[in-house]
């Protein structure tokens, strides 16, 4: 019978993986795309948190489910593409019955949203049923992702230069766009998630900013999942920025932060898997949630210890 | 179509919420240069009035236009300052960050902040006797230096039309002091201050021109004629029982 | 009683759906065997399952009903994904799949989940929705790193992962049925024997603990109750779909009643129904998993409720709307009739419909369709002439009721303009406009009241005539008698 925490073996955890080059390029890309997909979550995830909608998230991550499986139906195909049109459509029709609910009927809000996407979910979990062993959907992989199969699926190749695989390729566009809106948008979505009232001011859009973010976030979702599972996208939506903001008080910080975390969590992650022959992704967010503890409880020591000194106005 | 643009003009607005009426049929002209305070009790409708005005929350009948306009291009010309509870103290932007945000108006969508913006934001900052906590956290800063930093934000906007909703609220004798020199000073600059305001036993030291609102207009118009006994007790008094019932029969029934 | 034979519809109305809906998964003749074979409860499998559903349906409508009234929705989302590792736990203990170790780590993992929860809110500036997001997912996370631990290792009987993330019905034990029953017995004893004090607790917690309440006991029993529905409804659905359950039945209720007592038995029967309906389809097919068909079945109560409810239904609402403006359409053609009757100093008793026209300023076969509707309603006569070519020229004249109809709005809206110019502050412009809206839902007790206030008026503020009750009775009015 194995014990059930097995003896850590330096060399087996952290020198084996790089051993050859087939095995440093798949372990790499692995890491690559725990990397990519807690750095894009996260830095939507700041505003998203910030507009507290993290539940939201919650919600059209578990809503994609049947837009996956209509998009097979409805393209009569197992490529990416119709999947992922599929998911992010049911994603933003999720998000957008929750909002209907919330404000047309005499729902509470926290009642309509989770009603809404407990039933996309069920329909979705009734339609994968169906479909068999059709599509390369099961359980575990909804559920907690299989990051570890990333190096396994089809490349993106231009020509006779393979770039890797097409996830990794999809999240590293994905990254780019977020980046790209965050700089070129920065005000917008910093007014319109403070102070709605300075935003008509100055003429924002309050709602298409909304849903452009939503957009944005389903994207980011459908891209993640394959990695990650649909529960754990939400840690990497919330697990950074409410870190980050322990130590930092101003939102570009938080979001510079995002990067570093990011490292630790893909690395981290990837190691605490090895040893302990787990889910990667799982173990990606166990140490976002040891990250998350070590600055709740630095924090907490640094209050403690300044309350001490004189008192300062 | 021949008249001067007045600041603020509002006719026969009606708002409710979730079916209660909140305003009911409320006319109000406010002519450029006042400085006037809105005073009603608590419920009696007057954040809604100032934020119908900002384009906050929409109205189920009739209009108002800023400056003869309204929509987007009127919304641009008004400076809000909020309510002390209605802000998210927790959000993580320092005092620089928030009154900066008064430029934006001035910059467009794409453009960068300039250096003469941080120039106004400092200035803005100055005359609220803010500066040295420019990098402060807004969460960290006590009452009175949080309003006066959605003050310094407003005046930073350089607008004509100030909405201020209970910006003496809860702050020190020193705050208030400030507040009251600001109001005054903007108001011999030509600019057009509504002030919401709680407190009865002052209103008639800051305010030469009062509205008494509740649920309807009860009166506008100089303080010395109609802040009377007679008017005062119209307003706090809750004698139009029969009309709130009705306004509210009404609109449940209304065709919406 | 209403409320009732409603409930009484919907719920046919949905037996039939889903009988329907079963068709199209099986074949007829087989249809018929297996209901027989589902509902005869001859096979002790299907007994035991059955069982199991419908108190579990029960436990979670009853419990919902709380969960949906204090807002706590969200709550029972995080419980059920956090005592994930408390599961693992308890099997990596007990060494078995279905044991009390599991039951107990399950609890002991939903505690820590809700302390954590309200330590996050005490100590940092994080708001609710992110520390629930942040105790789901986290400790989601622990649960399935060691999970899949689990997997790697040789224990004897496993449990697969989808189990307890989708439910696995086929392996339910009459003792784990026994559990359930014991959840909801405890669930519904707590409900009789505290019913008050959670009502005032839910509604008002400052009055409840003036009034000496122990809340936060009260509050901890609850949590309880709700922790130990969320692990034994684990087995049948999953952890996902749990808090459907726990939300479902209860919101629908919400819809049809306000009060908490039929809240909680309309949720608990729904939550039966939802059960039933999904075993029953589950049964009929194949590989179709249990708990997403009781979801789903509790949703389409949900919708069937939200679009059909005779008393807020968005269908009914629409309805209402049509008849509505219908009603205002009447009265203000009848009040039309009047003011022209009226200009004429009541000396004629009929008018032409060109005449109507003008004061309605409509087209003249705009007007024929009020017209026709007001003689439906026995309203008034119309009388045409000869030259059909001219319809303009027909006259009407009121019936008795619709004279009496006619006074009565007029009455209103003269009233109410008077008291609003006169005590109100109204501008005189505006009057009209709004007396329009109001005169259609003055009730009698209110127009007495005003006529009170205002002494009995006999003319408006534009100096007409209030016509009152004695001019109705009387059938006509004469001007010159004052």
């Amino acid at each position: 019978m194995k014990p059930f925490f097995p003896t850590f073996d330096y060399t087996d955890v952290f020198i084996a993986p790089w051993a050859t080059t087939n095995d440093f390029i798949w372990n790499g890309q692995i890491i690559l795309m725990g990397f990519l997909v807690s750095l894009s979550c996260g830095l939507i995830g700041t505003f998203i948190v910030l507009r507290k909608l993290a539940l939201m998230g919650d919600a059209i991550s578990h809503s994609i489910l049947p837009g996956l499986v209509a998009g097979i139906i409805i393209f009569q195909s197992k490529a990416i593409v119709p999947m992922f049109i599929g998911a992010c459509f049911a994603g933003l029709f999720c998000s957008f019955c929750i909002e209907w609910l919330q404000t047309k009927t005499p729902l509470k809000p926290d009642a309509a949203l989770g009603l809404t996407f407990t039933s996309f979910f069920a329909l979705g979990v009734l339609a994968v049923s169906q479909m068999g062993h059709h599509i390369h959907i099961d359980a575990e992989c909804l559920l907690y992702g299989e990051i570890g199969m990333i190096p396994l699926l089809e490349n993106i190749s231009v020509g006779s230069v393979s770039f890797g695989p097409y996830p990794i390729g999809i999240m590293v566009i994905i990254s780019i766009i977020i980046i790209l809106m965050l700089i070129i948008f920065y005000r917008q979505l910093l007014v319109t998630s403070f102070d709605q009232a300075l935003s008509i001011s100055l003429g924002f859009p309050l709602k298409k900013i909304h849903y452009a973010l939503m957009t944005l976030l389903a994207l980011t979702i459908v891209s993640a999942f394959e990695a990650v599972g649909v529960i754990l996208v939400v840690a990497m939506l919330v697990f950074p920025s409410t870190t980050a903001s322990f130590f930092f008080t101003r939102i570009p910080a938080i979001l510079i932060f995002t990067f570093p975390l990011s490292i630790i969590y893909s690395v981290g992650g990837f190691f605490l898997a090895r040893w302990m022959d787990c889910s990667i992704a799982g173990a990606m967010v166990v140490v976002a949630v040891l990250c998350f503890l070590s600055a709740w409880i630095i924090t907490a020591r640094m209050n403690f210890f300044s309350n001490l000194l004189p008192s300062k106005n | 179509m021949n008249h001067i643009q007045v600041p603020l003009e509002i006719h026969d607005l009606t708002i409710s919420y979730s079916k209660r009426p909140v305003l009911y049929g409320i006319d109000l002209t406010i002519n450029e240069g006042s400085l006037v305070g809105v005073i009603g009790p608590n419920g009696a409708g007057k954040s809604t009035l100032i934020k119908s005005i900002m384009g906050v929350t929409k109205p189920d009948g009739g209009w108002i236009k800023i400056f003869g306009q309204s929509g987007k291009r009127a919304y641009r010309r008004i400076s809000y300052v909020p309510q002390r509870e209605m802000v998210d103290w927790d959000f993580p932007v320092s005092v620089m960050d928030v009154v900066l945000m008064g430029r934006y108006g001035h910059v467009g969508w794409f453009k960068r902040i300039r250096p003469k913006d941080r120039t106004v934001a400092k200035e803005c900052l100055e005359k609220v006797n803010m500066l040295p906590f420019a990098d402060r956290q807004i969460g960290k800063l006590s009452g009175g230096q949080q309003q006066r930093v959605f003050l310094a934000r407003a005046l930073a906007q350089e607008s004509d039309l100030y909405l201020m909703d209970e910006p003496f609220s809860g702050v020190d004798a020193m705050t208030e002091n400030s507040i009251v020199n600001l109001l005054q000073e903007l108001r011999s600059s030509g600019k057009t201050i509504v002030v919401v305001h709680h407190d009865l036993s002052n209103a008639k030291e800051y305010f030469e021109e009062l509205v008494l609102l509740n649920m309807r207009l009860i009166a506008h118009g100089k303080t010395k004629d109609v802040f009377t006994k007679d008017l005062l007790q119209k307003t706090y008094g809750g004698k139009l029982t029969i009309l709130s019932e009705i306004a509210d029969q009404s609109v449940k029934n209304s065709v919406n | 009683m209403k409320k009732y034979v409603c409930l009484g519809v919907i719920l046919l109305f949905i037996l039939i759906t889903q009988f329907l809906h079963a068709q199209e998964i099986h074949q007829s003749s087989d249809l018929y065997d297996k209901t027989i074979q589902f509902f005869s409860f001859k096979e002790k499998s299907v007994r035991v399952v059955i069982t199991g559903i419908v108190l579990m349906g029960c436990g979670c409508g009853l419990m919902g009903g709380f969960v949906v009234t204090r807002k706590l929705s969200l709550f029972g989302d995080t419980l059920s994904h956090a005592v994930l590792p408390g599961v693992a736990v308890g099997f990596i203990w007990s060494q078995s799949k279905n044991s009390v170790g599991i039951i107990i780590g399950a609890m002991i993992a939903g505690f820590i989940g809700v302390f954590l929860i309200s330590l996050i809110r005490k100590t940092t500036r994080i708001h609710l929705d992110s520390a629930l997001g942040l105790v789901l997912s986290g400790l989601y996370a622990i649960g399935i790193c060691l999970l899949t631990r689990i997997q790697k290792l040789d224990y004897g009987n496993q449990s697969g992962i989808d189990h307890y993330l989708f439910g696995q019905i086929a392996g339910l034990s009459s003792a784990d049925t026994m559990i359930i029953g014991l959840s909801t017995i405890l669930t519904a004893l707590f409900i009789l024997i505290l019913y008050k004090e959670m009502l005032i607790t839910g509604f008002d917690q400052a009055f409840a603990s003036s009034i000496g309440l122990p809340i936060d006991l009260l509050q901890y029993i609850l949590w309880t109750l709700l922790a130990f529905t969320v692990i034994t409804s684990l087995q049948i659905v999953g952890i996902i779909l749990v808090s459907a359950l726990l939300i479902i039945p209860a919101a629908t209720s919400s819809l049809i009643t306000q009060r908490m007592g039929s809240l909680l038995i309309c949720s608990a029967l729904f939550g039966i129904i939802a059960g039933l309906s999904g075993c029953y389809l589950s049964f009929l097919g194949n590989h179709l998993p249990t708990g997403p068909l009781i979801v789903l079945s509790s949703t389409s109560i949900f919708l069937f409720v939200l679009f059909l409810n005779p008393k807020n239904g968005v269908l009914f609402e629409k309805l209402n709307f049509m008849k509505n403006k219908q009603k205002v359409l009447i009265e203000n053609t009848l009040k039309a009739i009047y003011q022209e009757l009226e200009k004429k100093d009541f000396t004629q008793d009929q008018i032409s419909l060109n005449e109507l026209a003008k004061r309605r300023r409509r087209s003249v076969a705009e007007v024929q369709k009020e017209t026709d509707i007001l003689v439906k309603k026995e309203y008034i006569h119309i009388f045409k002439k000869k030259s059909p070519k001219l319809p303009g020229e027909s006259t009407i004249c009121l019936t008795p009721s619709g004279w009496s109809e006619a006074c009565r709005i007029v009455r209103n809206h003269r009233l109410w303009e008077l008291y609003l110019t006169n005590q109100a502050q109204y501008a005189p412009d505006h009057v009209h406009e709004d007396a329009e809206k109001i005169e259609h839902i003055l009730g009698n007790e209110t127009v007495r009241q005003i006529e009170k206030i205002l002494s009995n008026p006999r003319k408006d503020p534009h100096g007409k005539l209030i016509p009152s009750q004695f001019d109705i009775d009387r059938g006509y009015i004469n001007l010159n008698s004052k």
